[in-house]
């Protein structure tokens, strides 16, 4: 028993540093978006726009969004959309009350999944859209970003 | 890629420089280290992101998801140390030159991720994005260069046999973090990275050479066959 004491110690350890999350039900519904709306938005920004797609239900969006919510927090003068896809109110807004609570990025859902295939990407989460101001894609990442990749690609769409 | 070149140094060192019957025990030590070392990076970067390794087991298998870089290195150190604790330096030194090229693999590996890229520069060798006009720094491939370089070296020194006992683990951990250190400003960043670990790594490495030396000039190994 005595062999496992460490192990049992560390495991007690690991479970108390998860982070604090807020209540869902302090999270507004997220409003519906439509490829037409966002590619307004696009048009329009005079800013270097990221969208990021993800999914509650996706376990490599769980592992990329820290990331995110540090960058849309530490990044000035980029504005940050998350696109919620194939996926219910309900568990979109306990993801962002886990992960995004406080950081500055705008949230719509589609539940169809159609957005990101409209925007040029395919069906698949997480992805990561990066946009100079006016709407030219810059760059799509397909799959977990890594600190590297974004940070690269930030640099890059606030040069243009 | 970073496992592959850690292979091909043990098995050319183990014709000319590790003692014969333990090439195959670095060579274990080795995979145990780096398997521990990812993990604990993995669940130091989990953790820091505020995720709960116990209630999200399969979040630990995304390891692109971050790695911690402090928490990994102490970790793969300390596994060394235990597993080699009946010959250290013998272990550690014969491992110096192979866990540089692994890093210098590791490094590499942004050929496939499509990652290398740093700052921008106008130097003739900067490189540009796919459809960019902004040239930068193949930041990752400097690292890997001067990595691999500084493997080869120590595995020359070595093979020589002019390295007292501990100046080849403590050579190599100081100038993988110098080499990071060195090449930190060149890699866009979201915050100031890991820069205090290195400087340790930095410190931790010069300060077990001079101690590794002192200790063989108060202590003068004995010549083979003497």
């Amino acid at each position: 028993m005595r062999r496992f004491l460490p192990i049992l110690m560390l495991m007690l350890a690991l479970a108390a540093c998860g982070g604090e999350s807020a209540d869902p039900s302090d999270i507004p519904e997220l409003p519906v978006g439509t490829a037409a709306g966002i590619q307004a938005i696009l048009a329009d920004s005079t800013q270097p726009v990221v969208i990021n797609v993800w999914a509650s239900w996706c376990i490599p969006c769980r592992s990329e969004a820290p990331l995110l919510e540090r960058a849309a927090a530490a990044t000035t003068g980029v504005r940050f959309i998350g696109l919620n896809v194939q996926d219910e109110q309900e568990g979109a807004r306990g993801f962002i009350a886990e992960f995004f609570p406080d950081a500055p990025i705008e949230h719509y859902i589609d539940e169809s999944g159609d957005i990101p295939v409209a925007l040029g990407g395919t069906r698949g989460v997480p992805m990561t859209f990066f946009y100079a101001p006016g709407g030219e894609l810059v760059a799509l990442h397909a799959g977990v970003i890594d600190e590297r990749t974004l940070a690269l690609q930030l640099d890059e769409i606030r040069s243009r | 890629m970073a496992m592959v070149p850690v292979y091909l140094v043990l098995y050319w060192e183990a014709r000319r420089g590790n003692a014969a019957s333990c090439t195959r025990d670095l060579w274990d030590i080795a995979l145990s280290a780096a398997a521990t070392g990812l993990l604990v990076g993995r669940l130091g970067a989990m953790v820091a992101g505020g995720v709960n390794p116990i209630t999200h087991p399969a979040d630990i298998l995304i390891v692109r998801g971050g790695v911690a870089t402090g928490p990994a290195v102490m970790a793969a150190l300390a596994t060394v140390a235990w597993l080699g604790r009946s010959q250290l330096w013998v272990i550690a030194d014969g491992l110096s030159a192979a866990a540089l090229a692994g890093l210098a693999g590791w490094h590499s590996g942004c050929l496939v991720r499509g990652t290398c890229l740093g700052t921008p520069s106008d130097l003739p060798w900067a490189v540009a994005q796919n459809g960019s006009a902004i040239t930068r720094h193949p930041v990752e491939i400097y690292t890997a260069i001067a990595l691999i370089a500084g493997a080869g070296v120590i595995a020359g020194l070595r093979f020589r046999g002019r390295l007292a006992p501990g100046v080849a683990t403590g050579s190599a951990l100081a100038y993988a973090a110098a080499i990071r250190l060195a090449t930190e400003p060149l890699r866009p960043s979201l915050g100031p990275g890991p820069i205090g670990w290195y400087a340790v790594g930095v410190a931790v490495g010069a300060a077990l050479v001079v101690w590794a030396i002192r200790r063989s000039v108060a202590r003068p190994v004995a010549e083979p066959g003497a």
